[in-house]
């Protein structure tokens, strides 16, 4: 069992190709570090000066974290951690 | 067609318990506006037009052109050869498909100036647009004025979809804050498009309107819906806690309207005897070049160095030339269009 971070389309290319990674952490935020840490290049596309960017949203088994605890959302082993941004065509 | 009944060609959806006879019959009373006519538009159209809804507004800026063939689904190749725009292209189309409700096409660039009388009148607004500018005119608009609205969007094979109804759903800058900065997400131009992920999403959107407008609010999905048609995947995330923000929604809690205001969203000034058009972004953040060289690379000729980019190509024979700034600022060579300029702008540089 392990965390995995499931990254959208537009940001695979930073994520060494992969349309999920497995992390480790207690909190959204650690599993962020350590994505983070495994793909360095992904910082730009999510965060903004230490900010995640307000068109991606993140879901912890389908549930926004902005109703939960946020950053600090406590996770555990199995979750799944869904980066959404918003889709613009049409 | 001559029909005795007039309500048999509807016989087939009033037989679904859902709608019955009172539901069509609020269908042919209902008047929709549809923002954008394209990929989206067109499966929306056609769906609302042959159901009954006895009233649609159509507007779109563009003209039909061959890469549109691939899935914007009531154009053909006359549409193309007459070079015609793609409001009064389905216009025709629809009017053929069903000459008992009314088609109004509308061929404008819809911004902040005009999009309050567009959709006057309405009892839905539905986006078939391909940009978020519109898409957050149309929350503004909905939320100000007390209109559902049924937000879609795809690109490349997923496509997401969410009904807004003002005061008990989430509004859209509940669940998305702000517009992704030009460059950001791909547009349909520079990251392609399956013709099924866009005609799903715009059928889930035209099944919350048949939903609306036939008096079934009550079934209306007030989630998030996600999917990948090729990665087989479709889900509904929850949104509805978000609803309000907890009073700090900028839009529906505090009533700023701030894209209908002008706060945010792009200007274009057209350049005297340059035969250019310089549009301008509102928004925050510096434009990373290298991506958005990486991205428009499959589309032109692309160069820049540390203060802009230049970017080339060719569309439909036609030459231009854009210089895009840090700030997002671009001026585009070769149309002295404000239309036109905003709909390559969209295209390429992308919301």
């Amino acid at each position: 069992m392990a965390i995995k971070v499931q990254i959208p389309t537009p940001m695979r290319e930073q994520a060494g190709g992969n349309a999920e990674v497995v992390v480790t952490g207690g909190t959204v935020k650690a599993a962020f570090d350590d994505l983070l840490r495994q793909y360095p290049a992904l910082a730009t596309k999510l965060f903004d000066n230490g900010k995640l960017r307000p068109y991606i949203n993140v879901f912890v088994n389908d549930e926004d974290i902005r109703y939960l605890d946020e950053m600090d959302t406590a996770i555990t082993d199995g979750v799944i951690v869904a980066l959404i941004p918003a889709v613009a065509g049409g | 067609m001559t029909d005795t009944n007039p309500l048999e060609r509807y016989s087939r959806q009033m037989r679904y318990p859902g709608i019955g006879k009172a539901g069509q019959e609020k269908l042919l009373a209902s008047r929709v506006t549809l923002c954008g006519c394209g990929a989206l538009g067109t499966v929306l159209a056609n769906v609302l037009v042959r159901a009954g809804v006895g009233f649609v507004r159509v507007i779109d800026r563009d003209f039909v052109e061959p890469s549109n063939l691939q899935r914007q689904v009531l154009f053909d190749e006359s549409d193309v050869t007459n070079n015609l725009p793609k409001a009064e292209a389905a216009a025709v189309k629809l009017r053929q498909i069903n000459s008992a409700v009314t088609v109004e096409p509308i061929v404008a660039d819809i911004n902040r100036t005009n999009i309050e009388d567009f959709c006057e009148g309405a009892d839905l607004i539905l986006d078939g647009s391909d940009n978020f500018e519109i898409r957050y005119l149309i929350n503004d608009v909905a939320i100000k004025h007390n209109k559902p609205w049924v937000y879609g969007g795809a690109v490349g094979s997923q496509g997401m979809s969410m009904t807004i109804i003002p005061g008990e759903t989430p509004c859209l800058r509940c669940v998305f804050e702000a517009a992704p900065a030009p460059g950001e997400t791909g547009t349909c131009e520079t990251a392609g498009v399956l013709a099924p992920a866009v005609n799903i999403v715009a059928s889930y959107q035209a099944t919350e309107a048949l939903k609306l407008l036939s008096g079934n609010k009550a079934a209306v999905n007030k989630e998030l819906l996600i999917l990948d048609v090729w990665e087989n995947t479709n889900r509904r995330v929850k949104v509805a806690p978000l609803a309000g923000r907890k009073g700090q929604c900028p839009c529906c809690a505090k009533r700023n309207f701030e894209w209908l205001d002008g706060a945010h969203g792009t200007q274009t000034t057209s350049l005297c005897g340059r035969n250019a058009v310089q549009v301008s972004q509102r928004t925050k953040g510096k434009l990373d070049f290298a991506y958005l060289a990486g991205v428009l690379k499959q589309s032109g000729e692309v160069s820049y160095n540390k203060f802009l980019l230049k970017f080339q190509l060719v569309e439909n024979g036609d030459p231009y030339e854009f210089t895009v700034f840090e700030d997002g600022r671009a001026i585009i060579k070769g149309t002295d269009q404000p239309d036109k300029a905003r709909t390559l702008y969209a295209k390429y540089v992308g919301h």
